[in-house]
């Protein structure tokens, strides 16, 4: 089995288009051993990529692009959830320490 | 708690920015020698003590200091100011973050769902009996969050914002948040317990007027709701919160 493991990267924007700016952000290593942190919740001033597009210039693959809202016309509009989520990936060779078990 | 006071009302100023923000934070309404007789009884107090749904206000039943905090004619007046007179005091709890704990608590929501929301809320008043600064692990919240309708764990999956802010500083620090605010504790990196004890109070009449009205339609208080739309950059939905606050603020105001 390789040892290349998925890394995902949600960035979410202030608006739809991919150069705006990052306004949130959560990273999910897949290659982290399973006793090493992952990030937290508020650990970060600053997001590492201002845009998705400058995350796709590092090497990220945008794997899902938000549906632009239908609002309906009967309701007062809500915000609810952030609205602009893409997510990302890559790969990235596991940590050492965690083995290759199935080899 | 008192039937109702006249005093230490909150301004039609702090208010705008309560309705816009989602919370206000003071650190000069408790006195310092009780805020040490508060963090005495922290102190005390089982730290293995968790929230026990039976048993809805042990602290406050334990802690005659922290009795007196909540009497304080200056607190009083900005809970009646965001809840009305003799509000309800529906749970109260210590919440304790132990020394060394290197990982955070998952952002979330206490409460959102309200049928009209976010108009009629509870309120969730955190006091920092100590210093906490920030690797000590004082509360996250997200400014302006608390207009955006989600469940509790909703926004777990979330883990850094822009514009996202820890209620840190100096012993005897009193916030008062709107009950859809979304927050997080953060890291204790310090070799000293971390204490936040917060009550939640419910509303027992409309939320409206009960704060000092005076200026409320003024023009000061229009130019900060006009330039509210910027105030929170991670905002994707700004426009929709500008036209949410002024609808609710001549509610809030008792004039609509």
């Amino acid at each position: 089995m390789t040892r290349e493991r998925q890394q995902i990267l949600i960035l979410h924007l202030a608006k739809p288009e991919l150069s705006e700016r990052t306004v949130a952000w959560a990273l999910y290593d897949g290659s982290r051993s399973p006793g090493a942190q992952q990030m937290q919740a508020g650990d970060q001033a600053e997001p590492q990529y201002g845009s998705v597009l400058d995350a796709m210039r590092d090497g990220w693959r945008v794997i899902q692009l938000p549906t632009l809202p239908t609002l309906p016309s009967d309701a007062e509009p809500q915000p609810g959830p952030l609205v602009w989520e893409y997510v990302l990936e890559r790969t990235a060779e596991m940590e050492d320490g965690d083995g290759d078990q199935d080899n | 708690m008192v039937t109702r006071t006249t005093e230490h009302l909150l301004t039609a100023r702090q208010m705008a920015q309560f309705a816009v923000d989602g919370y206000l934070e003071f650190g000069d309404v408790v006195p310092t020698d009780l805020n040490a007789a508060v963090h005495d009884d922290a102190l005390r107090y089982p730290k293995d003590r968790g929230w026990d749904p039976n048993h809805r206000r042990e602290f406050w039943e334990f802690s005659a200091a922290v009795r007196e905090v909540f009497d304080l004619p200056s607190v009083q007046g900005i809970v009646q100011s965001l809840v009305g007179p003799a509000p309800r005091h529906d749970h109260s709890y210590l919440h304790k973050v132990r020394p060394g704990r290197d990982e955070a608590q998952v952002w979330h929501v206490d409460f959102a769902l309200a049928a009209d929301h976010p108009r009629t809320f509870d309120i969730l008043v955190c006091y920092f009996p100590h210093d906490a600064p920030a690797e000590m692990g004082p509360t996250m919240i997200l400014p302006g969050s608390h207009m955006r309708r989600v469940n509790y764990d909703d926004v777990t999956r979330y883990k850094n914002f822009v514009g996202q802010r820890q209620l840190t500083g100096p012993g005897g620090r009193i916030a008062f948040l709107h009950e859809s605010m979304w927050h997080c504790a953060q890291p204790n990196r310090t070799e000293r317990w971390r204490f936040m004890f917060k009550i939640r109070y419910g509303p027992e009449v409309p939320q409206q007027g009960h704060f000092d009205t005076e200026g409320w339609d003024a023009d000061e208080i229009e130019a900060f709701f006009n330039a509210a739309e910027y105030r929170h950059p991670w905002g994707d939905s700004s426009k929709i919160a500008v036209e949410q606050w002024r609808s609710w603020w001549p509610y809030i105001a008792g004039a609509a």
